[in-house]
């Protein structure tokens, strides 16, 4: 890709932080619409802003003929972590809540780590996506 | 909201000097390099630059005073993607022929001119001075009225300055296209989700929204195809200012950006060979002037009815009022106009501080200075450029709004020496210079500068700014093309035209054009003069009732829509049509990979055609000297 091999990670890196800021923002105006408002459409909407900024990054993988770095697993999988601590508290502690965003939020949430597993599926084949979690595996090494 | 402002401006700031931070770390790098940046730092950086040329705030507005007649320009996105394809990809070519990678360097090279070498100066520093110092005060004028005063005008400047300069300085010209480039993208996410939201959260319609306007403007016709005006501020055009001619000429004004110092300097920098034909054809034609055909109409009538005298003073209404339903609304208005602005002065500032190290500091004031020397000279003249537009933009942005009406049409005047540079080479330096003058002093005389001095030095002008509703550019580019023409009929030939042939030469044998046949080769041109004349040109006035009086159906058509609007989707639609054909299947703006290198020009004149007398001037002084 580059003229300079070593620049490839910051011209990919670059580009990533805008598509999750765009996407970020976007989801994030929608999520607070949506819970203010008690939206269905709005809430869930907020979600396919996020699947889109993922999509986005897909895509950017691909132009630079890469997959997802170490850091951004780690970053994703915490943030899909402390989304369902998120939606389990607030569905426990807020009525409001579990009347209105809970079940958008929750399939919001379903959805993206169903994109991810269709990712990893077309990535990786249904052989490969299992052994990325076959961790017994790895301890019987 | 003024604190989720703050937080998420320092948002967009962490990111530029993070950004910065990761370029500065690269080893053994150049930091002002120009060369060998991804493919998308061009696609989206050039769409970021050219609503930056735009001035999105201004163009909305404006469409909110005039409606769907100014609204109208952003079809002229699409003339700026045609000039894109025309002159990029030839530009980047010879770029990598002479090895030249500096737009300024290049002109002057191929027709040894050190004139024209100084013209792009000039205007590298116009964009990065006037022009940058108005918008820098527009964005100081709209944050402070957004937050009632409490952040004051001054503060804001400063801070945004400081704050483009800090990954400037020290992340140099790649982090400053990394960071417009990502700016860019994230403008046109804002654009598109904004116009949605104000939709929905304003009551106005998704699509032709009516925009409503004082009595007198025609809000959604275009107001003729030119009006017998002497100008702005000597008469009032009769219905609106936006004729046929006027947007037209507003276009040809516009694709100005095209030819800016920063814009060719993004270009030549991009080593993808599809950058530029994507970017053309998709982002530039395709995705910005869709949006703005779409969401101009909808933002502007929301700030029609927005509280607030002018047009900061609207803008933060319109932005208050869509806090007050979910303040990230109103806080991404903000973002979305303030990106705007900050990709452009980031552009203009960096394009400006390498061009001027580069051809003035390096060329002629320290011949033997070292590329660390080189790197010193322009973070030094990035600090100056900085500091110069954050002052100018604090106290004197009354002056800096009227020399930035300079910079686009003055850009365009360039437009015959590039083209001799991409396609003609019998346009000779005196030609091209000749036209040069002559379109700069038609622009300086129907523009508010040339005026204002006339006016206060001499007597008063007949004229005001853009006569006869046409733009300056227009005016400047009748005459630059008709001087150029006629000079160059007699300075055809002779030692130049070999210089400037060798270019020519060397594109033929390494890349051949294939514009096709003769029949081919026609329809190009017909095909784009056609598109021209109905989609911004006198045609496009059958748009205000093609649609809503069909001349077939015997009375009025219920459409639903303007039919002006309708008319302006269609021909964006056809538009970006003919940027695909003549950018991908007439390759116009697919580089192919090539030699490099194979010509080669001095930095100063060549010596084959150094200054010298006309020869008419040196035989009368030989008769008189030998009497």
């Amino acid at each position: 890709m580059s003229a300079r091999p070593e620049d490839d990670p910051l011209d990919r890196h670059a580009l990533v932080v805008a598509v999750w800021l765009a996407g970020g923002f976007v989801a994030a105006t929608l999520l607070s619409i949506g819970l203010e408002h008690g939206s269905f459409t709005v809430t869930l909407s907020a979600f396919g802003a996020a699947l889109a900024a993922f999509i986005g990054h897909v895509i950017v993988n691909e132009v630079f003929r890469t997959g997802f770095t170490p850091r951004e697993l780690g970053l994703g999988l915490v943030g899909a972590v402390v989304g369902l601590v998120a939606i389990g508290l607030g569905g426990l502690v807020s009525p409001e809540f579990r009347a209105t965003g809970f079940l958008p939020a929750s399939l919001g949430l379903i959805g993206l780590a169903a994109a991810v597993v269709v990712y990893m599926l077309i990535r990786h084949g249904v052989r490969g996506a299992f052994d990325a979690f076959d961790v017994i595996r790895d301890f019987r090494r | 909201m003024m604190s989720l402002l703050i937080v998420l401006f320092g948002v967009t700031a962490a990111y530029a000097v993070y950004i910065a931070a990761l370029c500065s770390r690269r080893r053994q790098a150049p930091v002002f390099e120009a060369e060998g940046l991804p493919a998308w730092t061009f696609i989206f950086g050039s769409a970021g630059l050219v609503l930056a040329g735009l001035g999105l705030d201004a163009h909305l507005a404006l469409a909110a005073r005039y409606g769907l007649q100014a609204s109208h320009l952003a079809v002229g996105l699409v003339l700026v993607a045609l000039a894109g394809v025309l002159v990029v990809k030839r530009v980047v070519l010879a770029a990598r022929l002479t090895g030249i990678a500096s737009p300024g360097a290049l002109l002057g090279g191929y027709y040894g001119s050190v004139t024209l070498r100084i013209a792009v100066m000039v205007l590298a520093a116009l964009y990065a001075l006037p022009f940058s110092a108005a918008a820098l005060a527009g964005i100081g004028d709209l944050v402070s009225a957004a937050t009632a005063g409490a952040l004051p005008r001054a503060g804001v400047i400063a801070v945004v300055a400081v704050f483009l300069f800090l990954p400037s300085v020290l992340g140099g010209w790649r982090a400053i296209v990394y960071v417009a480039a990502g700016q860019s993208l994230i403008v046109l996410v804002l654009l598109a989700f904004l116009a949605v939201a104000v939709s929905s959260d304003q009551g106005v319609p998704l699509f032709g929204a009516a925009v409503p306007t004082v009595d007198g403007i025609l809000a959604d016709r275009i107001p003729g195809v030119f009006q017998p005006s002497a100008g702005i501020g000597k008469a009032t055009a009769i219905g609106g200012l936006w004729t046929t001619t006027g947007i037209l000429s507003a276009a040809i004004a516009l694709a100005g950006i095209v030819l800016s110092p920063a814009y060719l300097l993004l270009a030549i920098g991009t080593r993808a060979r599809t950058a530029v034909a994507f970017s053309q054809t998709w982002v530039t034609g395709g995705i910005a002037a869709g949006l703005l055909v779409v969401a101009t109409p909808i933002l502007a009538a929301a700030l029609a009815t927005a509280d607030g005298a002018g047009p900061a003073a609207a803008m933060a209404g319109l932005a208050d009022r869509l806090a007050a339903y979910e303040p990230l609304l109103g806080v991404g208005l903000i973002l979305l106009v303030v990106g705007v602005v900050q990709i452009g002065i980031a552009l203009f500032a960096g394009a400006a501080a390498r061009i001027f190290a580069h051809e003035a500091v390096a060329l002629y004031v320290l011949p033997r200075l070292s590329p660390d020397g080189e790197r010193l000279a322009t973070r030094i003249a990035l600090a100056a450029i900085f500091a110069l537009l954050a002052a100018m933009a604090v106290f004197a942005p009354l002056p800096s709004a009227i020399l930035a009406s300079l910079a686009l049409p003055l850009s365009i005047q360039l437009l015959p020496a590039l083209l001799g540079l991409c396609f003609l080479p019998w346009l000779s330096r005196s030609a091209v210079l000749a036209g040069l003058v002559v379109g700069c002093l038609m622009v300086f005389f129907t523009e508010p500068p040339g005026l204002i001095l006339f006016d206060g030095l001499f007597v008063e002008l007949p004229w005001g700014r853009w006569p006869l509703t046409i733009h300056s550019a227009a005016w400047g580019l009748a005459f630059n093309l008709a001087a150029t023409l006629l000079a160059a009929i007699f300075t055809r030939g002779g030692a130049e035209q070999d210089h400037r042939d060798r270019l020519h030469d060397a594109f033929r044998a390494a890349y051949p054009a294939d514009l096709g046949s003769g029949a081919a080769r026609s329809a190009k041109w017909s095909l784009v003069l056609l598109w021209a004349f109905l989609a911004l040109g006198p045609g496009a006035i059958l748009g205000n009732t093609f649609f809503s009086e069909p001349i077939f159906a015997g009375g009025p058509a219920q459409v639903g829509l303007p039919s002006l609007w309708v008319w302006q989707v269609l021909f964006w639609f056809v538009g970006v049509f003919l940027i695909w054909w003549l950018a991908y299947h007439g390759r116009m703006a697919v580089i192919e990979p090539g030699p490099a290198r194979r010509v080669s020009y001095e930095a100063g004149p060549p010596s084959a055609f150094q200054r010298r007398a006309p020869l008419w001037i040196e035989r009368t002084l030989a008769r008189v000297a030998r009497r």
